[in-house]
């Protein structure tokens, strides 16, 4: 197996402490940094695959990505001006009201994965402060707004309407374990996905 | 008429119950035995019984533990026993005598003395160091997830010598959630590994000490948990969301554990919540479902309703439910 074949293959089992080892050692052999991240990207985008179709859970995720985070540390003083790998830059929060963040945390994690550089706002964001974020933030390509209660359903609408209201060329997706995709389109968001592995494929799609 | 006692048993036996039983109306929870929980109220922030940190902000729904660097307990699971100290769980027995007296005067022909336990093991393992590190723990250090465990099972059954010997509880109803709606948190393997044995300790007390049923707690899915759910002792699921494929699971275990739920809070349980979509949830469930193995019920952790006269409006329509079906 090649260098980056292992990395790749680490990361995807989630081997936090094997892969910025493996890592150098790829770049040792002359691997270029830019072609060891896709090797990454491609790892979690299997993981996301697995997830989306329940054959790994939550866990298996997060270290999946930790094991990436680490490999990304090393190579990031290569990488950096290094853009090309960039989606642009994706706001990300849960809606005012609602302090879950597991959910968004994957989604943000698997996003980033996929090429986009993440803001997180974290919780209880007020409709205002996406459209801030946006303002203050370079190259923003894409928001997404998680909601995990009914009761802040209310709050997801006003955080997308208001978002399109501000005349910025973002898009805009929604999540979260009530949100359906009638839902996502009834309150005028670009885009919705059912879990953290889709979430990375849409928002890709979405800003292509 | 069967009184509330025997037509559960039916339910649960497989025999012929002659009505549904309606969510809750079986257990009578003992809110007053003494306790080490210590909670916030709206707009508060406490630090509770273990150290952790829970805030209520004003204007949300509920309490919620605070992780940040700053908040956090548990920073390092390799080192849990430097942060983790479990509180006391002995009283002196006239600190008992409100929860005996409440229980004496339960209608006894129709509800069971019930104490309740929450949060459970695996939730407790999340309030103590947030989800994230939690759930990442169970992969990178094994072995110290498990001994915290172990600690955390030890302190639960101090608490259960406490209550059998003082409340003498017929119904456990215990909560821990263990996944999200489509997906449980861990895989059934490490499920298995990390909370059986642990479970099997609890509930196996329980049941060896005079409790008759075990209700269990987990508003998810949890499909593939339920031969792990028989083999620890619990009779019933409570908080069986339709996720789960509930009367398949009914076909399949059904004699083995009983289902409660199969309506989400979420959907019926909202500011607009009407009498009409109340009733067309309790329908479609009680006829998905069937009379046996099968308790109707919203799948909130309690038997009340986030806003008032939706729990009310469901047991109504599961008498509707129950004059149309039996
Ligand atoms: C874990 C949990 C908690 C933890 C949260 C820890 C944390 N740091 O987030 C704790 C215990 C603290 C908690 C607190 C509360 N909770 Co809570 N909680 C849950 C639980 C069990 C799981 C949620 C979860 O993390 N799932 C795992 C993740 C991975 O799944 P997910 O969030 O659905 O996210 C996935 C998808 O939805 C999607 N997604 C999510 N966001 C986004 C965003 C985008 C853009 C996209 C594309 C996709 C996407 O991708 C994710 C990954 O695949 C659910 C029950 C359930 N069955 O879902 C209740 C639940 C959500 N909670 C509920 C409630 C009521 C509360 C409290 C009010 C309870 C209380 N204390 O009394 C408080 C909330 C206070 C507040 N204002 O927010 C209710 C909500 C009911 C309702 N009316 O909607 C639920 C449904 C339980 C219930 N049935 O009663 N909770």
């Amino acid at each position: 197996m090649s260098k980056i074949q292992e990395v790749k293959a680490k990361v995807e089992i989630g081997k936090t402490k094997l892969v910025p080892g493996l890592v150098q050692e790829a770049l040792d052999e002359g691997n270029a940094p830019g072609e060891i991240l896709q090797a990454m990207v491609d790892s979690m985008s299997v993981v996301g695959e697995k997830f989306s179709s329940g054959e790994i859970f939550v866990p298996e995720m997060l270290i999946a990505a930790k094991a990436m985070a680490k490999g990304v540390d090393v190579l990031r003083p290569l990488l950096a001006g290094d853009t090309s790998a960039s989606l642009g830059t994706c706001i990300i929060g849960t809606v005012a009201g609602d302090l879950h963040d597991i959910g968004k945390n994957l989604v943000s994690m698997m996003i980033e994965s996929a090429g986009f550089t993440i803001v997180d706002l974290g919780v209880d964001v007020p409709a205002e402060r996406f459209v801030e974020a946006i303002k203050e933030n370079e190259n923003v390509t894409l928001v997404a707004c998680s909601g995990l209660l009914t009761t802040t359903m209310p709050a997801l609408k006003e955080a997308v309407q208001t978002i399109k209201a501000s005349g910025l060329d973002v898009k805009v997706i929604v999540g979260g374990a009530p949100v359906t995709p009638e839902y996502a389109a009834e309150i005028g968001a670009d885009g919705f996905a059912p879990d953290a592995g889709s979430a990375a494929v849409k928002a890709k799609e979405m800003v292509a | 008429m069967l009184t509330v006692k025997q037509n559960l048993k039916e339910v649960l036996t497989g025999g012929n119950p002659d009505r549904f039983v309606k969510q809750f109306e079986f257990m009578q929870m003992i809110m007053s035995v003494p306790s080490c929980r210590i909670k916030p109220a709206i707009g508060e922030e406490v630090v509770n019984e273990w150290g952790v940190t829970i805030r209520w902000p004003e204007g949300q729904l509920g309490s919620f533990p605070v992780h940040d660097a700053d908040h956090i307990l548990l920073k390092d699971i390799t080192k849990w026993r430097d942060y983790v100290k479990a509180p006391n769980v002995v009283f002196p027995a006239e600190a008992w005598e409100k929860a005996i007296a409440d229980a004496k005067a339960v209608d006894h022909d129709n509800q069971y003395v019930t104490a309740f336990i929450a949060p459970g093991v695996f939730e407790l393992t999340h309030y103590l160091m947030g989800m994230e590190d939690a759930l990442m723990s169970f992969y990178e250090e094994p072995e110290a997830m498990a001994e915290l465990i172990d600690y955390i099972t030890e302190f639960e059954l101090a608490y259960a010598k406490e209550l059998v010997t003082y409340l003498k509880p017929e119904v456990i109803f215990h909560h821990d959630d263990w996944g999200s709606q489509i997906s449980t948190f861990l895989s059934p393997a490490m499920f298995e590994e990390f909370f059986l044995p642990a479970y099997k300790k609890i509930y196996g007390f329980y049941k060896e000490n005079g409790v008759e049923l075990i209700v269990h707690h987990s508003d998810s899915y949890a499909a593939t948990l339920v031969p792990y759910m028989i083999e620890m002792g619990i009779d019933i699921w409570q908080g069986v969301m339709t996720t789960n494929d509930i009367p398949n699971m009914i076909n399949e275990y059904g004699g083995q554990i009983t289902f409660m739920g199969g309506v989400h809070s979420g959907v019926i349980d909202h500011p607009d919540w009407t009498k009409e979509q109340v009733e067309e949830e309790f329908t479609r469930a009680c006829r998905e479902c069937g009379k046996l193995y099968f308790i109707p019920g919203a799948c909130q952790g309690m038997g009340v309703s986030s806003f008032p006269g939706v729990y009310e409006a469901s047991d109504a329509a599961i008498d509707k439910m129950s004059k149309e079906m039996f």
